[in-house]
């Protein structure tokens, strides 16, 4: 699902935020990425998306290989990866269900199907019966299920939380988490940055921990190692 | 396609009413750009028609002495007439010549009386010419001096319309430079505004563009709606502006009529006739110049 190969990426002017990363993730898998802040996490979720390009070495996501995407290119691909965001993205004049249909509108897709989607995934994380509530009549932990919900109308192969949980309290946290098993269960590989110590010990899958931005441990069963 | 059209005019009316006064003021500035290009055009068919008209009714009056034969006088004006330069050549006997001076003196005893001093009829016969053109007075007045007519002609009277139609041409001129320069102004205006509206309307939207592009909508249709903005300006400012132009026509109209009586002046109908090329080049303009403006402020701003 995910190659990479010698990864690095510099941020002008001379911030090394990624040092020859090499990594593979199995289609199916739920990967967490832990690290200090400014360990590189993000830089690296960015690049799975196409967000950011690397430096030096590659990057393949599927059959695409995102260090020679065009650009032309980079909306099909965003099609087929789910992105979910600590503050959520969701735009505040439209409802749960229109958030969602944005990402669908946007692709072209046909009314009725449209609805039908967007009704399927807000069953996928419980919010059939807020569909028509705005963000700001949702708790934290709601906007986030709604933002997970958009990201899941493309039906993706992949998911990437760049710490989905950051605005949340435990037991909402606990909520997304157990989503996103719940959505890896589908068959879907997730992609999870986190800096939470409890999850990532109660999820018991793989943990890549980042280090100035290298990669300092890849455990199967992992625990958060850092101190 | 047609659906995709539709979601893009749907988020370009949300863009228009979201910065209402914005969007408002816009298409004041291109309302106010456009009136001033068509009230240039309007000023340009005035000022062609009357100097037309001026032109139709120039005439040279040729006088021939009062030794002049009428056979003499009437050959002359088969003569010219078989100038192609010339429309018409009309003759005038000295006897009506003196009954319309009488005419035009009557109750000035002076002069009546120093008439009958004179005795006799002390007027010729004459021509009156009309040319195709006023620029070819000078060359029918140069060929009628041949041997045959010259010592007879006793004067021609050459009102010197040239000088009147230059002045107007000059003024014309004037008024079109003006006019070019307040045009240009007020595009710069609608330039540099529709740019501000494109910017702001790009920072309003920065989330939904930052999310549309997540959530991986085409370039293209995050641009889309932003030209299409720039497209609806033009078009709302034109409808605009057609709408004031009807209405002024129907209260100009007759006022026009009534002010250069006699000169052929029908605005609408100049208008309402030329709709297509007139307002076509203007809407065609108009939208090029508002979509180039948004292309240059989306590279600006807009980072897809
Ligand atoms: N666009 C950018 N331009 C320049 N430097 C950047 C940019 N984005 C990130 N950086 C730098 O790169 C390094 C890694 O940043 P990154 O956001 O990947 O860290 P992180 O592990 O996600 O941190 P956090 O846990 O705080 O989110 C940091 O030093 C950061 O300052
Ligand atoms: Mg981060």
């Amino acid at each position: 699902m995910i190659h990479l190969k010698g990864v690095s990426k510099t941020y002008q002017p001379n911030i090394k935020a990624l040092q020859n990363i090499s990594l593979n993730v199995k289609p199916g898998e739920f990967v967490s990425i832990v690290g200090q802040s400014g360990s590189g996490k993000s830089t690296l979720a960015k690049m799975l998306f196409a967000e950011e390009r690397p430096t030096k070495g590659e990057v393949v996501i599927g059959e695409w290989d995102i260090s020679k995407i065009k650009q032309a290119d980079v909306p099909t691909l965003r099609r087929q990866i789910g992105v979910v965001f600590q503050d959520f993205k969701l735009l505040p004049r439209k409802t749960a269900a229109e958030n969602i249909a944005f990402a669908l509108e946007v692709a072209g897709e046909h009314s009725a199907r449209m609805k039908e989607i967007v009704g399927h995934v807000l069953k996928i994380v419980g919010l059939e019966e807020k569909a028509n509530r705005y963000p700001r009549q949702l708790s934290g932990g709601e906007q986030q299920r709604v933002s997970i919900a958009r990201s899941l109308v493309h039906r993706p192969k992949l998911i990437i939380a760049d710490e989905p949980t950051g605005n949340l309290d435990a037991i909402h946290a606990q909520e997304i988490i157990h989503l996103l098993k719940k959505i890896n269960e589908f068959g879907t590989t997730v992609v999870l940055v986190t800096h939470d110590r409890d999850i990532v010990n109660g999820l018991k899958k793989r943990v890549v921990t980042l280090q100035n931005g290298e990669i300092a441990s890849d455990v199967a069963r992992g625990k958060y190692v850092l101190s | 396609m047609l659906r995709t059209f539709y979601r893009l005019l749907k988020f370009t009316f949300q863009n228009f009413f979201r910065n209402f006064w914005l969007s408002f003021v816009t298409v004041t500035i291109f309302v106010l750009t456009l009136i001033i290009v068509n009230a240039m055009i309007f000023m340009n068919y005035v000022a062609d028609r009357a100097l037309e008209s001026i032109e139709d009714r120039v005439e040279v009056a040729v006088y021939f002495t009062s030794d002049a034969s009428d056979t003499l006088v009437k050959s002359a004006q088969g003569y010219l007439l078989g100038f192609a330069q010339v429309r018409d050549v009309r003759f005038v006997s000295a006897e009506s010549a003196l009954e319309t001076f009488i005419e035009r003196h009557a109750g000035d005893d002076v002069i009546l009386s120093s008439l009958d001093e004179v005795g006799n009829n002390p007027f010729g016969h004459s021509l009156v010419i009309s040319a195709e053109s006023p620029e070819n007075f000078p060359f029918l007045l140069e060929a009628i001096e041949t041997p045959e007519y010259a010592p007879f002609i006793e004067e021609k009277d050459f009102t010197n319309y040239e000088q009147v139609i230059d002045n107007i041409k000059t003024l014309n001129d004037r008024v079109r430079v003006g006019g070019y320069i307040l045009a240009g102004f007020f595009t710069l205006v609608a330039i540099l505004i529709i740019f501000n509206t494109i910017r702001v309307a790009i920072y309003v939207h920065r989330d939904e563009i930052g999310i549309m592009k997540l959530v991986g909508a085409n370039d293209w249709f995050v641009r889309g709606p932003f030209l299409l903005e720039a497209v609806l300006y033009s078009v709302l400012a034109l409808g605009i502006v057609i709408g004031l132009l009807t209405l002024a026509f129907n209260v100009l109209d007759p006022w026009m009529a009534r002010y250069f009586s006699g000169i052929d002046v029908n605005v609408g109908t100049y208008f309402m006739q030329n709709a297509v090329p007139i307002f076509g080049t203007q809407l065609l303009l108009a939208s090029m110049l508002s979509l180039l403006t948004t292309a240059v402020a989306m590279r600006r701003y807009l980072r897809v």
